[in-house]
């Protein structure tokens, strides 16, 4: 892991996450939920009132005329009697009126109390997130007061890139990056270990296949960004340990715009494609296919819009191969499963938010092909680092011990 | 010296607002309920009249019995009437004298009314001396406190 530099940067949670901010919004929940309560207990009355109708009209029929006060406007009654015990005007709506029976009175009266109970619970459903919310917050606003800090690390090549790719995705994801904070530091520490493994894999692969042939880079920095945006993620929860490098490689530039959608669109949405190929490739492993067709819609889109030097995709596998072992940490589930080619924001938020889910999941899942796609397709540029794919692979089973 | 007048400007204000502008609220509230009892009434002595005029001896009426169900209810006499007086209680009365009642409750209510229109206005007098004053402190500062100020 050779490591040139660590620049680090220290940020209390507090100035990202300013003790007033959050308590404010803190209340503006706690006010939600409080509305939220009041019209439960509104439908609460209602069904209690529905069902006591019930009772009523299933008791009226039982005589054939009952003794009443009728009511003559709001301040006067009349004494009478209720006549025609078994017919019910039922107001449906839009002052439509219907005569029922009793029995068919009461099957409306139940319909209806189904579907405010239905009410209910899907406001019970939207409370119980808003209380989540309100935890979250009462727990950011604590930490922010108790002047928790957040520390980042970088390697010198991906500095630049990575630190404002993660400074946008704290931004965006702060309850990410909090969480993982809070949660498995041993984890996060494991997968940043890979990652910079990976990323450094990836440099020498691309300094190896910049030698030879340009256009490989176009695969891998599709791979490569969507594997540095799971790797965001991870350093963001695992305090980076430097392997969010600068993708200066107009791979890892790439990937990066992948995974964030504060770059380019271009970029991003090329690299969305790649990656969509990629994943769906590396389920099937048709890794050819997917550098001919890096080949036609990423050679243009890449090189309009990012001007970078773009490998050609014939020699995708190569990259394949090294970007599959990135992959498994990438995207590839959220990212097989969002609509190809739709909109790159769309594309973009998913592959940021499934990174963070994918980063669980992907690991396990494609830790199996790139086994099968390191062998089949590691030639040239993975010649100098034939044994490197194979480490990932083993670090991975060894993460899923 | 400055200061101390900011304050005691800020002061006024905030009373203005707790206390004067709550008050203002509660009295149109109020006010306008004794509208609505008004209109209730009249619309009784209205259908009252109404009774008198065609002589209906029998009705038949649809009585909701709650969430728009409704059932056919007959009255075979019209000729006593019971009407709300006030503190739960219900008095029989035949036509002509439920409308004394209900003319004798009329002028009971617009009194109150006047009454609820008096205290508006006054409390929004206030408001305005209030303000005043502060408009005052603040255009001549040089004049002394004006603590005098009772409400």
């Amino acid at each position: 892991m050779g490591k040139s530099e660590v620049k680090g940067t220290v940020t209390s949670l507090s100035s990202m996450f300013p003790a007033e901010e959050t308590q404010k919004a803190a209340k503006m929940v706690e006010e939600k939920l409080s509305e939220k309560q009041n019209e439960m207990n509104q439908l609460k009355e209602f069904i209690a009132d529905n069902t006591s109708l019930i009772n009523l009209v299933q008791k009226l029929p039982d005589e054939l005329h009952h003794d009443i006060m009728v009511p003559f406007g709001k301040a006067a009654f009349f004494p009478g009697l209720l006549i025609h015990t078994n017919e019910f005007l039922v107001l449906l709506g839009e002052s439509y009126y219907t005569e029922r029976t009793a029995k068919q009175t009461v099957e409306i009266l139940k319909r209806r109390g189904k579907s405010l109970e239905s009410k209910v619970d899907a406001l019970k459903a939207v409370m119980q997130d808003l209380k989540a919310e309100a935890s979250f917050f009462d727990s950011t606003a604590s930490e922010a007061a108790e002047g928790l800090v957040e520390i980042r690390e970088y390697e010198e090549d991906n500095s630049t890139k990575w630190a404002s790719q993660s400074g946008s995705l704290e931004l965006e994801t702060p309850s990410v990056a909090e969480a993982d904070n809070k949660m498995g530091a041993s984890e996060d520490d494991d997968y940043a270990r890979i990652m910079s493994r990976l990323e450094e894999l990836e440099k020498e692969e691309l300094a190896a296949e910049d030698n030879e042939e340009n256009l490989e880079d176009e695969d891998e920095d599709a791979n490569a960004v969507e594997s540095d945006s799971n790797e965001d993620e991870l350093t963001k929860a695992a305090e980076g340990d430097g392997d969010e490098d600068e993708l200066t490689k107009p791979a890892f530039h790439r990937k990066k715009d992948e995974g964030y959608s504060y770059l380019d669109h271009g970029q991003r949405y090329s690299e969305s494609q790649s990656r969509k190929q990629l994943q769906q490739f590396n389920d099937k492993e048709p890794i050819e296919e997917m550098s001919n067709k890096y080949k036609h819609q990423d050679l243009t889109n890449q090189f309009a819009s990012t001007g970078l030097t773009e490998e050609p995709v014939t020699k995708g596998e190569i990259s394949h191969g090294r970007i599959i072992q990135e992959d498994t940490k990438t995207l590839s589930p959220s990212i097989n499963a969002s609509a190809p080619f739709e909109k790159k924001s769309v594309q973009t938020s998913k592959s940021e938010f499934d990174s963070s889910k994918a980063f669980t999941g992907s690991i396990v899942e494609h830790t199996q092909n790139l086994d099968k796609s390191s062998v089949g397709t590691n030639t040239t540029s993975l010649q100098s680092s034939g044994s490197q794919p194979s480490k990932p692979v083993s670090r991975f089973k060894m993460q899923r011990k | 010296m400055d200061s101390l007048r900011h304050e005691k400007i800020q002061k006024f204000e905030e009373f203005v607002d707790r206390r004067l502008k709550p008050d203002l609220v509660h009295a149109i509230a109020e006010r306008d309920k004794i509208f609505d009892q008004q209109k209730i009434f009249s619309d009784l002595r209205k259908n009252i009249e109404n009774l008198e005029k065609n002589s209906v001896t029998s009705l038949r009426t649809l009585v909701n019995l709650g969430s728009e169900v409704y059932m056919q209810a007959e009255v075979p006499d019209t000729q006593h009437i019971f009407v709300d007086v006030g503190l739960g209680f219900h008095v029989e009365f035949t036509w002509s004298e439920a409308l004394k009642f209900i003319s004798l409750r009329e002028e009971k209510l617009e009194r109150q009314i006047e009454e609820y229109t008096r205290l508006i206005a006054s409390i929004k007098a206030q408001i305005k001396l209030v303000c005043e004053g502060i408009r005052e402190l603040l255009q001549i500062p040089e004049e002394k406190t004006v603590e005098g100020r009772v409400f």
